[in-house]
């Protein structure tokens, strides 16, 4: 194929990429953002370094802080798709023929990334693999030194470069270096990840959000990266290549749209995507996709009763939607890392700053590889100022301070802390305090309710709390009806 | 030349220091608190920080018996090697600090402040705890770690990613001994983890007799029994701005475990649904075994009426027979609560916790640190080290002249420890926070709490491999109930 024929398919690539995430589904890179906090900090490097895959981890992460701005988000993933796909070509070597076969591991990860727990650090460290193999081929017995610091840096993927001069040379002196890859990943996995199970640290620590979980896919993109490279170094023998490279094309697009017909579940993605729309303080936006589509579920109920009663319509439209008693109005506590972010946001807004901290504290503590997030450590740091906990909400808001798209928020809530007269005046902190419960006492969710009714009885003002204590009698006798 | 170049420089430097340096008169300011308290001799360097708005500090520290270290930095930053030798030959005496601190290119002296060197030692390796982030009810990642008091190295023992989604309870040591420990693991492939001498077993200590696998345990000195008291955790939350957590017992009952055959010891008298029994403790003689017992109410409704006494029991070690319970101080009375119970090593003194109610003093800013003279019988509150702040977990070192606790005087949630000593007639000195390379960033930045902290004689061997398996693999052997 000639050079601009392949230039105009990966710009395609890249333009596709791009507005798949920048249209069909922002939310997930909402959801990628709020599950980690890139810090700008030596600590926060050495922690990543500490762990095999670590440079890839670190740098994704840097990567992953632009998600918070949707078009910066899209455009990375593009770039990461763009390049995965001219390093596949660029690993072919010289005398490579069949671009088309450079596409296959991008559009495979971009089937895979519909799996919301994929994090970015696994195409990160693909990509960095793969770049490394021309390099890798020539390096003679550099490669002795240069498989234990690829482990360490990329993680397992380190294995490609590997495989792939092992599969192009057929030499012993190659099949050594097999073995050599299993002594030094096992030392390695001594040395930094005694901590974890084996079967992680041999297929990645930080590829994949969730422990103990290996999706298939995980272990057969590398693989099929490698065939691809392979195949891409096929010697030209076609008639007419530019054609048969265009309909390859057009079925690995077909494959492609299969693949995340398959994989990007729907119900998933729509409570996503309330998600990221309550966040950004789109409610009309969350009721006009459940008027279309709703997801039988409680966490989606509670979204919309959200957004409902911002609209003023919690009492007049709220057997339009799907229910499921009180537990879709607000949800109990709930140890994942989704469910409880809207419950917590109007528990907040009603004036019960204690549960929104478990609320938020919880959440954050359910991100299953032990990273912080960014949003929920905000939201902890503002409860603790409506507390009074000041030396608690300067710990998050330093920490905050040290991330790129939190740091002026965090200045400016940490110049509030300097004068108890300005939180007191602070209109959002004002407010909750002035609505929060008078009496100590112990909180229980099955008596929320009741709760709901003595906020509004301290303080008539606070309707949200009426409206809801309305619609939880209703939900309750919908519940009784049944 | 070359010869002129350090006079030179001393005497700039004296000119810098003389001509420009403020002197006041108030003590430093230094973080953490230092001032005044006493430290065993080759513990780790006590770095300290001081108001961030100086940038740069000088600290000269002049023994008592000789010897003098000088450090300049960001922080004061003592070398582990001279910091040692300087208190060692100090053991006894005291340490004088003469800090400066530079901010806008002007330096200022405070008045010097001392520090007490022991010359009672601290023998043992160092410290156990579990580190978690405090709060409610989820946690992404705990670990119990070991910390090597004479120097900052902390390794970890064992790491929840070890064994993704199991809770990690509290490490127990036999009287610090590490070649007898155990733990809990907590989750669907829960169990406790008995290692002796390097062997370790995973046994279920839930049996049909009793109400869940035991938490809160002690071991025998002998090494054979071990007392553990069985509960039902719960938590509930609070509406107010002065605390954020209740924790209560559901119920909660007390046995004893025979380690070699795993049978418990069900006494129908400590096990009772009326009463809560929990938290035991042996003494030094294995003669005796304290723990604390409180009148149920309905939870979490009536959690603030639940108010444990102290009480005792003897325990004959040959028979494995527990004898009657004797009250020994009547909280409840008097309208307290007490808990963790903890005799002195040396049979000398007890320990314990006194709050306004319940048994999990670390969320009761009000628990406060007490002391009972078990020659007398007589207790009083530990004002040496007390706070505002609650005061909870506390252990005894091997020689039992120095302790540690859990403190929330930092910044009122995140768990820190403090270590004091005690001399023959029960006084205690000035606590001091754990000592961290750069502490105000150590403990600015830590997202996690210090619990369960105890003294361990030696370091902590504990294969990390294959544990993964055995724990995942269910193979667990069974508690039974001695006939």
């Amino acid at each position: 194929m000639d050079k601009q024929y392949r230039i105009v398919f990966s710009a395609l690539l890249g333009a596709a990429v791009f507005a798949f995430w920048m249209w069909l589904f922002p939310q997930a890179l909402n959801y990628q953002e709020q599950n980690q906090l890139f810090l700008f900090t030596w600590d926060y490097f050495r922690q990543r370094m500490a762990l095999p895959g670590g440079l890839a981890d670190w740098l994704s992460e840097g990567l992953v802080q632009f998600y918070y701005i949707r078009w910066a988000g899209a455009l990375v993933l593009a770039l990461l798709a763009v390049l995965l796909q001219l390093a596949t070509w660029k690993a072919a070597g010289e005398k490579r023929s069949m671009y088309a076969f450079s596409f296959i591991p991008p559009l495979l990860m971009l089937v895979y990334m519909g799996d919301v727990e994929v994090l970015a650090s696994y195409p990160v460290a693909l990509l960095m693999a793969v770049s490394l193999c021309p390099l890798f081929q020539k390096a003679g017995w550099h490669r002795l030194w240069m498989i234990p610091l690829g482990w360490w840096l990329l993680g397992p993927v380190m294995a490609v470069p590997v495989l792939l001069s092992v599969l192009k040379s057929r030499k012993w002196a190659d099949l050594a270096m097999l073995a050599w890859m299993a002594v030094t990943f096992y030392a390695e996995y001594r040395l930094l990840a005694a901590q974890y199970p084996f079967r992680d640290a041999l297929f990645g620590l930080n590829y994949y959000r969730l422990v103990e979980s290996l999706p298939p896919l995980q272990v057969i993109i590398p693989a099929v990266t490698v065939l691809c490279i392979l195949l891409c170094a096929l010697p030209q023998r076609l008639n007419r290549p530019l054609a048969v490279e265009g309909a390859l094309c057009l079925l690995l697009a077909a494959g492609t749209w299969f693949g995340v017909k398959r994989t990007y579940e729907k119900d998933t993605y729509e409570v996503l995507a309330y998600d990221w729309l309550i966040r950004h303080e789109q409610y009309q936006k969350v009721l006009y996709r459940a008027e279309r589509y709703q997801p039988r579920n409680p966490v989606s109920a509670c979204s919309v009763n959200f957004c409902l009663f911002t609209q003023g319509q919690l009492e007049s439209r709220l057997t339009e939607f799907y229910q499921c008693g009180t537990g879709g109005l607000v949800l109990p506590a709930i140890r994942d890392n989704l469910s409880d972010i809207t419950s917590a946001e109007l528990l907040w807004m009603m004036g019960m700053p204690n549960i929104t901290l478990q609320y938020s504290f919880d959440l954050q503590e359910s991100i299953q590889n032990g990273r912080k997030s960014g949003r929920f450590l905000s939201r902890m740091a503002e409860c603790n100022i409506v507390n009074g906990w000041y030396p608690r909400a300067h710990k998050y808001l330093d920490m905050l301070e040290h991330s790129l798209f939190y740091r002026r928020w965090a200045r400016e809530k940490k110049a509030l802390l300097k004068d108890e007269a300005l939180v007191a005046k602070d209109p959002v902190y004002g407010y909750i305090r002035s609505v929060r419960f008078k009496d100590d006492f112990i909180t229980s969710y099955d008596g929320l309710d009741l709760m709901m009714a003595v906020l509004y009885n301290q303080n008539n003002n606070n309707f949200m709390a009426a409206e809801y204590y309305k619609a939880w009698q209703r939900l309750k006798q919908m519940e009784g009806g049944k | 030349m070359r010869r002129l170049i350090p006079f030179i420089a001393a005497a700039l430097l004296a000119a810098a220091c003389t001509g420009s340096t403020i002197r006041m008169e108030e003590l430093p300011d230094i973080y953490p608190d230092y001032i005044g308290v006493t430290i065993p001799a080759g513990i780790a360097p006590m770095d300290f920080n001081i108001p961030e708005e100086y940038d740069r500090v000088f600290v000269r520290v002049t023994g008592s018996k000789g010897g003098e270290l000088k450090v300049r930095g960001k922080w004061a930053s003592f070398p582990v090697k001279k910091w040692h030798k300087l208190t060692r030959q100090n053991a006894g005496g005291t340490l004088s600090f003469t800090v400066l601190g530079r901010k806008d290119g002007v330096w200022t002296q405070w008045r010097d402040f001392i520090m007490y060197v022991s010359d009672v030692p601290l023998t043992d390796y160092g410290l156990t705890y579990r580190k978690m982030a405090p709060g409610y009810t989820t946690y992404s990642q705990i670990g119990i770690y070991q910390r090597d008091l004479h120097s900052f190295r902390e390794d970890p023992i064992i790491l929840s990613t070890l064994t993704p989604g199991q809770c990690m309870g509290c490490h127990t040591a036999n009287a610090t001994d590490p070649r007898q420990f155990l733990f809990h693991l907590r989750g669907p492939h829960g169990a406790t983890c008995f290692q002796k001498d390097g062997v370790r077993e995973w046994v279920t200590t839930k049996t049909d007799s009793t109400i869940g696998n035991v938490a809160y345990c002690y071991w025998h000195p002998e090494g054979r029994w071990m007392a553990g008291s069985i509960n039902p955790v719960r938590q509930s939350f609070w509406t107010g701005d002065q605390r954020i957590i209740e924790v209560f017992d559901l119920a909660s009952d007390l046995v004893v475990m025979d380690t070699e055959d795993h049978s418990l010891i069900v006494d129908p008298r400590f096990t009772t649904k009326d009463y809560l029994e929990t938290s035991p403790a042996f003494t030094p003689d294995g003669k005796t075994l304290y723990f604390c017992k409180a009148k149920a109410f309905e939870v979490p409704r009536q959690v603030d009426s639940i108010r444990y006494d102290l009480v005792r029991a003897s325990f004959d070690a040959a028979a494995g027979v527990l004898g009657d319970i004797e009250t020994v101080i009547p909280a409840s009375a008097q309208g307290k609560s007490i808990s963790f119970p903890r005799p002195s090593y040396d049979g000398r003194w007890l320990m314990y916790n006194k709050a306004d109610f319940s048994v999990f003093p670390i969320d009761h800013k009000e628990a406060d640190l007490w002391l009972m003279d078990l020659e007398s019988g007589e207790s009083r509150p530990i004002d040496e080290v007390n706070s505002p702040y609650s005061e909870s977990f506390h252990n005894w070192s091997s020689n039992s002249r120095w302790f540690l606790f859990s403190s929330r005087r930092g910044d009122g949630l995140y768990v820190q420890v403090y270590l004091s000593s005690i001399d023959e007639n029960g006084h205690c000195t000035k606590p001091f926070v754990l000592p961290q390379k750069n502490p105000r960033k150590y403990y600015h930045d830590t997202l996690y709490s210090f619990n369960v902290p105890d003294f361990t004689k030696e370091k902590v061997e504990f294969r990390t491999s294959g544990t993964h398996r055995e724990v995942f693999s269910d193979q667990r052997i069974k508690a039974t109930v001695k006939e």
